[in-house]
C-alpha cells in the first residue's frame, strides 16, 4: 500500500484539487480512495484498464460528489478506463504528461474550455450551453472532438 | 460505430459521467445492444482518464502519507476479497447463506433446549403418573385381593352383621363397594348391587360374591357419570345377574 501510494497518490491528490480548489478537501479525498482501496483491494480489476487512469477518474467523481455535497453517485468498481497499462509508468510518465499538456494547449480554447467544464467541474452539457451561451449541439460535439484529440495524439 | 452516429456525442457526454435523464438511459439501452459502441465507450473512458492526468503535478503533503499509514494500522486488512463482479454476487449469496445458517442453528439450538425441557416435564408427569398407577393399583390389589383378610370391628360383644360400605363419586360415576361378614350364596345364584337413583328405576352397579369369610368388594363397575343416589341396594340374582332387581334386596343403604 505505501508503494501504491508512494507512485499514485500524487495523480489522485492533484485531480482532487483540481476539482475542489481546496488542500485539505483533496487530502480527504485521497484518504478516502486509499483507504477503501485498502479495504477492498480487488475493487481495481486489472482488466478494467491502468490503475493510475482508474485512480485519476475514480479522484474526479469523489471530488464532484464531495464538490456537491452528494453521496457517491458511481462506485469505485464501476469505473473503466480503458487505456493500456503501459502508458503511463516509468519514465514514460512525463513525456505523457507533456504530450496530453500539449494536446489541451493545441485544441481550439472552447473546446478545451468545454472539456474542463464537463470533467473538472462535473458541469452536464445543457450547464455548459447556459454558461457559455452556445447551442447544446456545439458543446456537445466540442467535448467529443476534444476527447478525439486526446486519443489521436497517442494513436489509440 | 458505423451507423451509429446519432451516439457519438452522447457516448463521449456519457464517459465523462455527465449524461442524463433520458439521454443516459437512452445510450444504456443502445449499449446493451451494440458491441461497437462499448468498445467505442471504452475508449472515450481511456481518453477521459488521458484528460484526468492534465492536472497532474501537485502533490499531497507528507501529513497525508503519515495519516493513511495510521488509518491503516489501526483497520485491519479484510481476508476476503472478490475477483470480479459476478463473484461478488456469489460472495452475497454466501454471506447470506453463512447467517442462514448460523440463524437457523441458533434457532435449533433453541429449538432442541425447549424440546428437552419438554421431555424433562414430562418424564416427571409420568413418573408422578406411574406412581400414582402404581398406589391405585395397590388399592384395588388389596381391595380385590383373595388373600385379603377383612377384619369388622363392632362395639362390645355383638355379634358380626352384614355389613356394606359404598364409596360413590355421582360427577364420574365411579363406585367402590366393601362388603363383610355375608351369608354364603345358593348355588347358581350371585349378589347384584344396585345404584337406586332419585328418579328412575334401579341401575345395576356389579355381581359379586363373597369369599368364603363373607367379604367382597366392587371397584368401579361401569356406570353412568351425573347419576345422583338415593339409595344403595344388594339383591340375590340369578348367576348370570338381572337388568332389574328379581327378588327384595337384602341390604339397603342411604348416605351417611
Amino acid at each position: 500500500m505505501a508503494q501504491l501510494y508512494e507512485r499514485y497518490s500524487g495523480i489522485v491528490y492533484s485531480v482532487a484539487l483540481r476539482v475542489l480548489g481546496d488542500t485539505g478537501a483533496a487530502e480527504d479525498i485521497l484518504q478516502e480512495i486509499f483507504m477503501q482501496l485498502w479495504r477492498n483491494p480487488d475493487g481495481f480489476d486489472v482488466s478494467r484498464g491502468s490503475l493510475p487512469g482508474w485512480l485519476a477518474v475514480i479522484a474526479r467523481n469523489r471530488a464532484i460528489d464531495s464538490f456537491r455535497k452528494r453521496r457517491p453517485e458511481v462506485e469505485m468498481t464501476d469505473v473503466v478506463v480503458g487505456i493500456g497499462p503501459d502508458m503511463v509508468r516509468g519514465i514514460e510518465w512525463n513525456r505523457t504528461l507533456d504530450k496530453i499538456r500539449g494536446v489541451l494547449g493545441s485544441i481550439p480554447a472552447p473546446q478545451r474550455s468545454a472539456l474542463e467544464l464537463s470533467f473538472f467541474e462535473g458541469l452536464t452539457h445543457t450547464e455548459i450551453a447556459e454558461k457559455t451561451g452556445e447551442p447544446l449541439g456545439t458543446v456537445k460535439t466540442r467535448i467529443r472532438a476534444g476527447l478525439l484529440a486526446l486519443r489521436k495524439a497517442f494513436n489509440r | 460505430m458505423n451507423g451509429h452516429e446519432q451516439f457519438a456525442d452522447d457516448l463521449a457526454l456519457y464517459a465523462m459521467g455527465t449524461l442524463e435523464g433520458d439521454e443516459r438511459l437512452r445510450v444504456e439501452g443502445h449499449l446493451q445492444e451494440c458491441p461497437a459502441c462499448r468498445v467505442e465507450l471504452e475508449k472515450f473512458r481511456g481518453d477521459v482518464a488521458l484528460l484526468a492526468f492534465s492536472a497532474s503535478g501537485p502533490r499531497p503533503p507528507a501529513r497525508s502519507r503519515e495519516r493513511l499509514l495510521a488509518a491503516i494500522a489501526k483497520e485491519p486488512r479484510r481476508i476476503e476479497t472478490r475477483a470480479s463482479r459476478p463473484m461478488a454476487w456469489w460472495r452475497a449469496f454466501e454471506w447470506a447463506g453463512a447467517v442462514a445458517v448460523v440463524v437457523m442453528v441458533l434457532l435449533l439450538v433453541r429449538q432442541n433446549n425447549d424440546l428437552q425441557r419438554r421431555v424433562a416435564d414430562l418424564q416427571s408427569s409420568s413418573a408422578r403418573q406411574q406412581q400414582q398407577l402404581l398406589q391405585a393399583k395397590q388399592l384395588v390389589g388389596t381391595l380385590t385381593s383373595a388373600d385379603a383378610e377383612h377384619y369388622v370391628l363392632v362395639a362390645g360383644k355383638s355379634p358380626p352383621q352384614p355389613q356394606g360400605r359404598a364409596i360413590y363419586v355421582p360427577s364420574s360415576g365411579t363406585l367402590v363397594f366393601l362388603a363383610s361378614n355375608l351369608p354364603q350364596l345358593p348355588p347358581q345364584k350371585i349378589y347384584e348391587l344396585w345404584l337406586i337413583p332419585t328418579k328412575g328405576t334401579p341401575i345395576p352397579a356389579g355381581l359379586f360374591r363373597p369369599n368364603p369369610q363373607g367379604s367382597a368388594a366392587v371397584v368401579k363397575p361401569p356406570l353412568p357419570a351425573g347419576i345422583e343416589a338415593k339409595t344403595f341396594a344388594i339383591t340375590v340374582e340369578p348367576e348370570a345377574g338381572s337388568a332389574a332387581p328379581t327378588s327384595q334386596p337384602i341390604m339397603v343403604g342411604s348416605r351417611g
